[in-house]
């Protein structure tokens, strides 16, 4: 069901000076928390495992973020609206094998180069479009919309896939999964080019600024004259480019083509946006918020793996961390007569 | 402003004029031919009662209602008001009560949202121009507000101001003046804040007209150039405030005195010595302080207060629908509604004013309806005895006069007096029912099913059970109680009293809420 | 007044009674199911006359007996407004814990483990209750947990089970050849009606769903009733995974994952209302055969088993418009 909403109105009485410094406060939390949950656990971490704080761990860190990070990004424009991606592990299916048979293959003889990574991206973005349209025109909440846009996804790539794994045949292709500049992978680099177009379209345009807007009040913005359905759609439309990048990218990681491509991914890129302080009621955070979200939840896996603790274990602490994360910030609005679903 | 250009735009055609506009809604009329105008630089009082019409009014002029007849001229040329966009657009705008501002967006962003114009070039945020863009609104009321804060951040006052600025942003828009609709701006502002807004208002008089709705009648009095008063949606006087005090208002709002026969006042019985209910010092955080009151077996004490004295949240309270603080006892014994249900197994039942939101589960049959609150009584065990719980609603349809094709007919189908009357029937289903809270228990009822349930109340309390009252008009309150307990701003202000054949005027409560 | 009351105080409560949209609503979530589970079983047996056999007959519904029993819990979650997302996992966790248990505690085993499932559940009832997280949430990370638990349990491998403590599971009987499991699966969906038919129960979840200020307002015992919910979903997943170890003689951690959107499916496709307040056991037992039928026919089509979750997909989304009641949400997220 739809993420409860967050408070609409500011309270009615004058005697709110109190609730707006407490709320002054909250948001102080809210943006520097997570960061200061970062050096703590990176703090943490080092007195745990001599091999944390070292310059080899922390490039791990950064390229093993990279992916995670370009979903986030993507993801954090459907969350600012108030709604929910649960699509990404279909569209992400999808954009690997489809990319993997488009450029220079082991199972056909099509070789696009760079058009073929457009083409997926561009698949991807297909996907958003759908799940933003059906969305706001048949008025499904998104949680369904997405969840079923995933299954289509995986079916989509699981017949592409048709039995055989195609492999890259690219060299081009290769380097950037193993080239390095300034120590990090060049896809890291890319995962940070992203990350600056999200800043930049979140403050400076439009569909950034309407996306907050609509999540922190979409009453209001509809009344205002917004046409909010047309912003919604392009954020989702946004997304799904971005998944399907993200799709790519793990593609050319692991040099071919695979319907797993996300998995786990689209559970962790929600615990890393709402850890970060992007939260699913809308209108808050933003994309350096997911970001940092990104880091403290890969800090996490390695961390976790130099300690020795099992790599089974990460999906469920994931779990633990999104529900504690969002009763932390759920608690203090709680009511005696409130409805949640 | 100069004798010779007050006179000149006193002699002005109106800039605002509303010729009859008439609103039903279903089986309630709203608006009955309401009429009056604006004239440029003048700023106009708008008073009433609840229920007087004038939400509705201003949710015309700003295109979120649609009235069934009359019209509305702006400048002189008869618009259709379809939304907040538009009527921005076309120069009219509201400062609501609850406010219309984004909290998570800044100042500035609010004061141009929607119509940014020149600032945002393809979908590309030129913050610069922006910010001045907005800082010309601030500087038109001279707010020292930063451009930057973030909306939710800053404190009601300061949020009403930004919303005043975003209502004269629409000045550039349309190179006119704007009209600007104030709802109720002070009824939740300090002394101080209301000396800020006065100010303000004379310096919009300067650049715009304005309309002002409050239920104060002093500040109307203090600001306004003219008032108009409405009552059961006509506009029923205009008058200047040189000539009236707020003692002739107020009698302009209630009108002829009561004529009450058809609230069975005959019928109202003496109270009992007994107390039923008996609060001591109920405070619900940030709504209402220290209440005292008492409720005597067979009594019905009415609640009168305007939106915003705390009266509707005290009656939840009191059933355990808001967390209080304080003491209540029922017939001697301590209660601690710590929910619903607690009150309902401690005798106490609530029909809300909301009925198709709260009051009712509209996809059920009249029958499940009536039994949901003491399910027990048709069960044997786990096991529901259907036959019992046909036969229970068969008897409370006859009793009551529920028209309905049948007790298993989904409730929403039935029509608005008889959903009430099978929510009345919910509580009166258990004989120890010992105290019933009504929130406006007639609301959008015709005058058939309202005198129904007035009949029912009275047979409820003739049996003993006490009643806690609140109703829209005051009339109607004070036909039927016993008591009227008057709160303001969260507290008690006074207790009259209202026995049959000495009952107060309504003017004597209004001046305690007010 | 606020700016979002579009009309006031008397307009929500003038509006004209809308039941007639209403009705006819309703009338299309009792019917269609039927119809297209009826023409879906047409078009099979004329493409494939052996389909009509008591054998297939047979074995297609025995196909559908993990299916049945994870909906029937997750129904009433969906019946109050929430949703489960965790159900497959908790059934992927309860064969990964029934697969390691019987060696040591025989038949017992079943019954620990049910226990555990319904646990979990009212872990995550309470959570959505008391902290007032949204139920997706809860069941999105509490899908998370169970698969983690799954995972370390088992090693990330599937285990074997061997011996004949199972075998009730998964046997036939008579000279029919009955697949057990189907009766335990009817018995099961004869219990759920008994106890929705003949006790406040249901109305409790009907009222939740569809108006739930107005339940919480009536005495409703609205907390309990959620939990509640929760907690048969969660035991209902925990027994849906015993029968899986007793037809794959195997628990995984993954075992069950693949059935969450045909569970949602056949919950919705059936004629239940995802936004809750309306629908019932009988419809959920139509919508898991008719989603069963559909896997037959996709394979009696000689369609490719891959398109399946591209069906399912497009099936969900469809239902979910059909059927969704659009007055209870003014503003879909």
């Amino acid at each position: 069901m739809a993420a409860a909403r967050l408070g609409l109105a500011p309270p009615e009485t004058g005697r709110a000076d109190a609730r707006t410094r407490r709320r002054a406060h909250s948001t102080l939390l809210a943006d520097f928390g997570p960061f200061g949950a970062l050096v703590l656990l990176c703090v943490i971490f080092s007195l745990l495992s001599p091999q944390f704080a070292t310059w080899g761990n922390v490039r791990n860190i950064l390229d093993s973020a990279a992916v995670l990070g370009v979903i986030a990004v993507g993801l954090t424009f459907v969350l600012l609206l108030g709604a929910i991606d649960l699509s990404i592990e279909g569209v992400m299916a999808t954009a690997a094998i489809s990319v993997a048979l488009l450029v220079a293959n082991s199972r056909n003889d099509i070789d696009l180069g760079f058009i073929g990574i457009v083409a997926a991206v561009a698949l991807g973005a297909c996907f958003g479009l759908a799940s933003g349209m059906l969305s706001t025109g048949l008025k499904i909440p998104s949680f369904m919309t997405t969840l079923g846009m995933s299954a289509i996804g995986i079916g989509i790539a699981t017949v592409l896939f048709a039995g055989v794994q195609p492999s890259l045949r690219s060299p081009e292709l290769a380097e950037w999964a193993s080239g390095q500049w300034l120590g990090l992978t060049r896809l890291t680099f890319v995962a940070l080019g992203v990350v600056v177009v999200g800043l930049l379209i979140q403050r400076y345009t439009r569909l950034g600024r309407y996306a907050r807007a609509i999540g922190g009040a979409e009453e209001l913005a509809v009344l205002s004259g917004i046409p909010v359905r047309r912003y919604k759609t392009i954020a989702f439309t946004f997304a799904g480019a971005v998944y399907g990048l993200a799709g790519v990218m793990v593609t050319i990681q692991l040099g071919s083509g695979i319907v797993q491509a996300g998995v786990g991914q689209n559970f962790a890129a929600i615990t890393a946006a709402v850890v970060g302080g992007t939260l699913l009621s809308g209108g808050r955070g933003g994309v350096l918020h997911s970001i940092v979200g990104v880091l403290i939840v890969t800090v996490l896996v390695n961390g976790l793996v130099l300690i020795g603790v099992s790599p089974y274990v990460q999906k469920a602490v994931q779990g633990v961390i999104v529900v504690v994360a969002v009763a932390i910030t759920a608690w203090p609005l709680r009511q005696r007569l409130r409805v949640v679903k | 402003m100069s004798v010779e250009k007050q006179i000149e735009d006193a002699a002005s055609a109106p800039v605002l004029a509303v010729h009859d506009l008439r609103k039903k809604f279903a089986e309630t009329t709203a608006l009955d031919g309401v009429s009056f105008e604006v004239r440029p630089h003048e700023v106009v009082g708008l008073i009433g009662e609840n229920g007087a019409g004038k939400s509705t009014l201003l949710k015309m002029l700003v295109g979120l209602a649609q009235p069934d007849s009359g019209s509305i001229e702006l400048r002189g040329k008869r618009v259709k008001m379809r939304g907040i966009a538009q009527a921005g657009a076309a120069g009219i705008g509201m400062v609501f009560q609850e406010q219309s501002l984004i909290p998570n967006l800044t100042v500035a962003e609010n004061i141009l949202f929607g119509a940014e114009g020149a600032a945002v070039v393809g979908g590309v945020y030129r913050w610069k121009e922006l910010r001045r863009r907005a800082q010309v609104q601030l500087d038109k009321i001279g707010s020292k507000i930063k451009i930057d804060a973030i909306t939710e951040e800053l404190t009601f006052a300061e949020r009403q101001l930004v919303e005043v600025a975003k209502v004269l942003a629409t000045e550039e828009r349309t190179n006119a003046e704007p009209v600007v609709l104030l709802d109720e701006p002070t009824s939740v502002l300090d002394r101080d804040e209301t000396e800020v807004l006065f100010a303000q208002i004379e310096r919009l008089r300067t650049r715009a007209s304005v309309v002002f709705v409050s239920h104060r009648l002093d500040e109307v009095l203090r600001v306004s150039d003219r008032v108009y008063v409405l009552r059961n949606g006509k506009t029923v006087a205009e008058c200047v405030p040189g000539d009236v005090d707020e003692a002739a208002l107020r009698r302009m709002m209630i009108g002829r005195d009561l004529e009450g026969s058809h609230y069975g006042e005959e019928d109202q019985l003496p109270v009992r010595e007994e107390v039923r209910l008996s609060v001591r010092g109920l405070s619900i955080k940030g709504v209402c302080e220290d209440i005292d009151l008492d409720v005597h077996v067979g009594e019905i004490l009415g609640i009168a207060g305007v939106q915003g004295s705390g009266r509707e949240e005290l009656c939840r309270g009191i059933f355990g629908a808001l967390a209080t603080r304080g003491s209540m006892t029922l017939d001697g014994r301590p209660i601690k509604p710590g929910s619903p249900r607690t009150a309902i197994s401690a005798d106490i039942g609530f029909v809300p004013a909301e009925r198709r939101r709260e009051g009712m589960v509209g996809s059920m049959s009249v029958a499940e309806n009536i039994t949901l609150p003491h399910i027990g009584e048709v069960c044997a065990g786990p096991v529901l005895q259907r036959g019992k719980e046909r036969r229970l609603a068969d008897e409370w349809i006859e009793r009551l006069s529920i028209r309905t094709p049948s007790a298993s007919a989904p409730l929403g189908s039935l029509s608005g007096g008889n959903q009430q009357k099978a929510v009345l029937a919910r509580w009166m289903v258990s004989d120890s029912l010992k105290l019933l809270i009504l929130d406006h228990p007639t609301r959008g009822l015709d005058v058939g099913a309202k005198s129904e349930v007035y009949r029912l109340i009275r047979e409820l309390t003739a049996s003993g059970v006490s009643v806690l009252l609140m109703a829209d008009s005051l009339e109607e309150l004070i036909a039927m109680s016993h008591r009227v307990l008057v709160m303001k701003d969260g507290r008690v202000t006074d207790v009259i009293d209202a026995r049959a054949g000495d009952k107060p005027a309504p003017v004597t409560v209004l001046e305690r809420m007010i | 007044m606020s700016v979002t009351d579009k009309t006031g105080t008397f307009a929500r409560l003038g509006d004209p009674p809308r039941m007639t949209q209403s009705a006819r609503r309703q009338l299309l979530l009792t019917v269609m199911p039927i119809v297209v589970l009826a023409a879906l079983v047409a078009a099979i047996a004329v493409a494939n006359p052996n389909f009509l056999r008591p054998a297939s007959i047979w074995t297609a519904l025995d196909s559908a007996v993990p299916l049945m029993i994870l909906a029937s819990g997750a129904m009433l979650v969906i019946l109050c407004g929430g949703i489960d997302l965790s159900v497959a996992a908790l059934a992927s966790m309860a064969s990964v814990l029934v697969a390691l248990w019987i060696p040591a505690l025989g038949g017992w085993a079943v019954i620990l483990v049910v226990l555990v499932c319904a646990l979990a559940g009212m872990l995550q009832g309470v959570v959505h209750v008391v902290a007032q997280i949204p139920s997706f949430l809860v069941t999105l990370g509490g899908l998370a947990v169970w698969s983690g638990i799954a995972l370390v349990a088992s090693g990330a491998s599937t285990i074997g089970v061997s011996g004949t403590t199972l075998d009730w599971a998964f046997t036939r009987l008579t000279d029919w050849r009955i697949p057990s499991a189907v009766l335990i699966a009817a018995g099961l969906v004869i219990v759920f009606a008994l106890v929705l038919q003949l006790t406040p129960v249901r109305r409790w979840l009907i009222s939740i769903g569809s108006s739930e200020p107005a339940a919480l307002l009536a005495g409703v015992p609205v907390a309990q009733t959620k939990i509640a919910a929760f907690v048969v979903s969660g035991a209902c997943a925990g027994f849906a995974g015993v029968m899986l170890v007793g037809r794959t003689f195997s628990g995984a951690p993954t075992l069950a994952d693949s059935l969450l959107l045909p569970v949602v499916a056949a919950i919705v496709v059936g004629g239940t209302a995802i936004t809750g307040g309306f629908g019932g056991i009988g419809r959920t037992v139509i919508g898991v055969l008719i989603i069963t039928v559909l896997r037959v026919g996709l394979s009696v089509a000689g369609v490719d088993p891959s398109y399946e979750q591209i069906f399912y997909g497009v099936l969900v989304i469809a239902a979910v418009a059909l059927t969704i009641d659009r007055s209870k949400l003014p503003f879909v997220k």
